[in-house]
């Protein structure tokens, strides 16, 4: 697999009310982690204001944008859990042994996976 | 099957076959035995007729169709068989994955049936059969099947399993049954179907169909013979009767063939047909070899029942009956019926493994992927300086970097680099945070105050240490947390869980990979940060945010070396830039990296103990002596009950600093006190400052000695710690 892309990100931990009350720029894009986590690509959300909450600068993530054929060919042979049906969708579990997120959309897709990791996807991955 | 007639190789001669023929049925046409004796069933459920084949042993060689030039070799009579490297290069075995509404092992009619019904009922539906090619070895979790396939493997997820795989016929236990000749009366049929020459044949039981042989009747004692049957021992109105004979045919009744089944567990997984049938269990042996795979003994099962395992799963694991090749398919009737007759009761049956289908290491491992080590942002950096880099806590580290004594004088006499960016790293906020942190840790957090730091042991709920670090308070309802580097990813779950079990509103970030962390120590590390834009240090136990190098750093004073150390945390995307920002500056104040090797003996000198490597998992404070870690004041918090009812009582256990000159010993070296094991030594080094060893070591006996034997020479126990003891250096 090629070397990955740097991910500049932002990281929002809130109560998921808070963070379902966010918005952000059109281009950014925002993956909810869990209910309490958000990561915002490419943009900062509207500020939370004095709302107790975490964020952080993110820069621990490195993501590999993919085509759906490379999607299909590269990353599905490896990965043992079902896929979601809907787009856009955000997976996450291990892909290849390795933990990592893998968000689906209409005529692209992103592999993220922690920095520390990167090397370990990146070489088995084909 | 070959359609032809040919030769192949068994232990080194060309052997004939004739069109059809299974290795084994090649063998006992030609009057030979594949595996040196045993009843041979030819229908996969014993191990009496395994060997090598091409290489690979325990084969089944009733199951593998004979053809020219294929290579067997019969396992030894005694031990196991040979070793044999593995290729350089082997082929990797490949997986292939599937998903089906039902997958039905076996094709006979209840399987078949079964098949019909769900697809009647618009299920998918996949029958797997081993005369087809597709050998189910084994059944996991999912339900997943593990089938082994004419080109790899198949990895089946199934949302059903109907096991449909029929019944095996039992084999005798007696003495004599290990000769040659023994036939059960399915292989009788099958071989005499294929024109080999049974000889004068014998049945004990209902003779088969078409077969000739001559019926006896009575009870079966013994079979006579010197490594091929000759004659066989009924007995009837209390007489015996001696019939001599070529072959034995034994048609002793049935049992399931339920080895798949006794993989599945809880799984949704349902059995059917002869499968299911509960067969009447065969009389309990009284003499003979019960379990042929493992060569166990109805005396050996006895001798197990007296010394007191007096249940099934206790008599298979102290005389290993039922671990073999058929995981019990021939033993496990008779071993329910010998504990049955002893017990009362008829026990279930154990549970069965993939070995009872020899699947190969490559078989197993294929697609497998092996664990994911983490690399730092300074992993390159680290090559590039020489390092010796290992595997610790599920990152790689640099163990040295050539020379682990300069790396330590670095640190003592001058300053040096540790990429300690494996360290657990955690945000903790909100309005409950102080509550949440007073109720996890023993230490007071609510007197920490905002700008410093504090050292904090983890304890669970029996007190017991599982865990340590530090607290950062950064803001009223805000800390930073560290942990170890292999308790980083439980210390997450445990927070997370308590967080949840408490109700409590806290918010939890983990930034363990997100944030880099360089400690800068020795004795010119603040001069050192001091050219790179850190005008006013914090002192000893505080922290604060400050631009180091142009690298937004969160900068913790602190020491685990024993000389003034500092903490850099920073975004892993500027870490290789602040490194090198940092060894370019102290190049003239002698600075070095230092790795884990030399790290492990600086701290060993200050007495620090590493969780994991000095603790054990019911290691308390008291017995680490750091009851100071503990403030049992406070009114509640994790593990407080338990030490507060253990406080009173005796305690036999310490860890304890010991000195000794010369060389330091191994760790885990046995501590003597008046020629009796004390004790054993979890850490050691030979220090160069101290000019002795210093370790630390578990004391398991009282009166705790003050003088112990270790490798053979006298130590003396030592109070930590052996260097600055009054921890002058570290708050320089």
């Amino acid at each position: 697999m090629r070397a990955p892309d740097p991910i500049a990100a932002l990281r929002v931990v809130a109560a998921p009310a808070l963070l379902d009350s966010l918005a952000w720029p059109d281009r950014a894009m925002a993956l909810r982690l869990a209910a309490d986590d958000l990561l915002v690509i490419g943009g900062n959300p509207a500020s939370v204001g004095n709302a107790i909450a975490i964020v952080e600068e993110e820069r621990g993530f490195v993501g590999w944008w993919l085509t759906p054929d490379e999607v299909r060919d590269r990353v599905l042979p490896h990965v043992e859990w079902p896929l979601p049906a809907s787009r856009p969708a955000l997976a996450q579990g291990l892909i290849a042994g390795v933990p990592a997120k893998l968000w689906l959309g209409d005529e692209r897709a992103l592999l993220l996976c922690a920095a520390a990791y990167a090397h370990e996807l990146a070489e088995r991955l084909p | 099957m070959s359609t032809e007639a040919g030769r192949f190789v068994i232990d080194g001669q060309r052997l004939p076959y004739e069109p059809g023929d299974t290795v084994a049925m090649a063998l006992i046409r030609s009057a030979q035995h594949p595996r040196r004796g045993g009843t041979l069933c030819l229908a996969g459920d014993c191990g009496n007729c395994v060997a090598e084949v091409e290489g690979i042993a325990y084969v089944r060689t009733c199951q593998t169709p004979a053809r020219d030039d294929l290579v067997v070799d019969r396992h030894p009579g005694e031990g196991p068989p040979p070793w044999h490297e593995p290729a350089a290069t082997r082929p990797a075995v490949e997986v292939r994955r599937d998903e089906v509404d039902l997958a039905v092992i076996g094709s006979g009619r209840s399987g078949t049936a079964a098949a019909a019904e769900a697809r009647r009922a618009g299920r998918q539906v996949t029958v797997l059969d081993a005369g087809s090619g597709e050998e189910v070895v084994a059944v996991y979790a999912g339900p997943t099947l593990i089938v082994r396939i004419s080109d790899g493997m198949l990895h089946l997820r199934a949302k059903e399993v109907v096991v449909a795989s029929g019944a095996a016929e039992l084999h005798p236990v007696c003495p004599g049954s290990e000769l040659e000749g023994l036939l059960t009366a399915r292989a009788a049929q099958r071989l005499y179907a294929a024109g080999v020459d049974l000889g004068a044949a014998v049945a004990i039981g209902p003779p088969p169909e078409g077969v000739p042989c001559t019926a006896l009747s009575g009870e079966l004692v013994r079979f006579d013979g010197d490594g091929r049957v000759n004659a066989v021992v009924t007995r009837e109105a209390g007489e015996e009767r001696t019939t001599s004979c070529e072959t034995v045919i034994l048609n002793l009744g049935r049992s399931p063939r339920d080895v798949l089944s006794r993989m599945a567990g809880d799984l949704p997984v349902s059995v059917v047909g002869s499968a299911a049938e509960a067969f009447p269990l065969p009389p309990p042996p009284t003499a003979g070899i019960v379990c042929p795979c493992a060569g166990i003994g109805v005396d050996d099962l006895e001798a197990v029942w007296q010394r007191g395992f007096n249940e099934l799963e206790l008599v298979k694991r102290a005389s290993l009956v039922g671990t073999g090749t058929c995981q019990g398919s021939v033993c496990l009737p008779h071993v329910r019926a010998w504990i049955a007759a002893r017990s009362g009761r008829v026990p279930e049956p154990f549970t069965a493994r993939p070995a009872s289908r020899q699947i190969t290491l490559g078989e197993a491992a294929a697609d497998v992927e092996l664990d994911a080590f983490r690399r730092t942002a300074l992993h390159d950096e680290h090559l590039a300086a020489g390092a010796r880099m290992d595997r610790f806590g599920g990152w790689w580290r640099p163990w040295t970097y050539g020379d682990h004594l300069a790396e330590y004088r670095a640190v003592r006499e001058a300053v040096s680099l540790g990429d300690v960016s494996t360290l657990g790293k955690f945000v903790v906020a909100g309005t409950d945070a102080v509550e949440f942190l007073q109720r996890l840790y023993p230490t007071d957090v609510s007197t920490i105050r905002t700008g410093r730091s504090r050292y904090a042991l983890l304890l669970n709920e029996r007190g017991h240490v599982i865990d340590d670090g530090m607290i950062c308070r950064e803001a009223d309802a805000r800390f930073v947390l560290t942990f170890t580097t292999g308790g980083a990813g439980n210390a997450e779950m445990w927070m997370r869980d308590w967080i949840e079990t408490w109700g409590l509103e806290v918010l939890l970030l983990d930034r363990t990979m997100s944030l880099a962390a360089i400690n800068v120590t020795g004795p010119r590390a603040g001069e050192l940060l001091g050219r790179l834009g850190l005008a006013d240090p914090p002192r000893f136990l505080q922290h604060v945010r400050a631009e180091i190098a142009g690298v937004d750093c969160h900068v913790m004073r602190l020491s685990f070396t024993g000389e003034a150390s500092f903490e850099l945390h920073h975004p892993v995307d500027r870490s290789a830039e602040l490194w090198r920002s940092l060894l370019a500056a102290g190049e003239d104040l002698g600075i070095r990296p230092h790795g884990l090797q030399a790290l492990f003996a600086l701290r060993l000198e200050k007495g620090h103990v590493i969780i994991g490597m000095d603790t054990e998992l019911d290691t308390t404070p008291r017995r680490l002596g750091m009851d100071w870690a503990v403030n049992m004041e406070k009114p509640d918090f994790l593990g407080r009950e338990a030490l507060l009812r253990t406080a009173s009582l005796p305690d036999h256990r310490r860890l304890v600093g010991l000195t000794m000159a010369g060389v330091a010993p191994t760790e885990g070296s046995p501590i003597r006190a008046t020629g009796d094991v004390v004790g054993h030594v979890t850490s050691g080094f030979s220090s160069p400052s101290l000019g002795q060893a210093v370790m630390l070591g578990w004391l398991k006996r009282t009166p705790f000695p003050d003088q112990v034997e270790i490798d053979g020479r006298p130590a003396t126990v030592t109070a930590p710690p052996f260097y600055d003891p009054e921890g002058l250096r570290a708050r320089a």
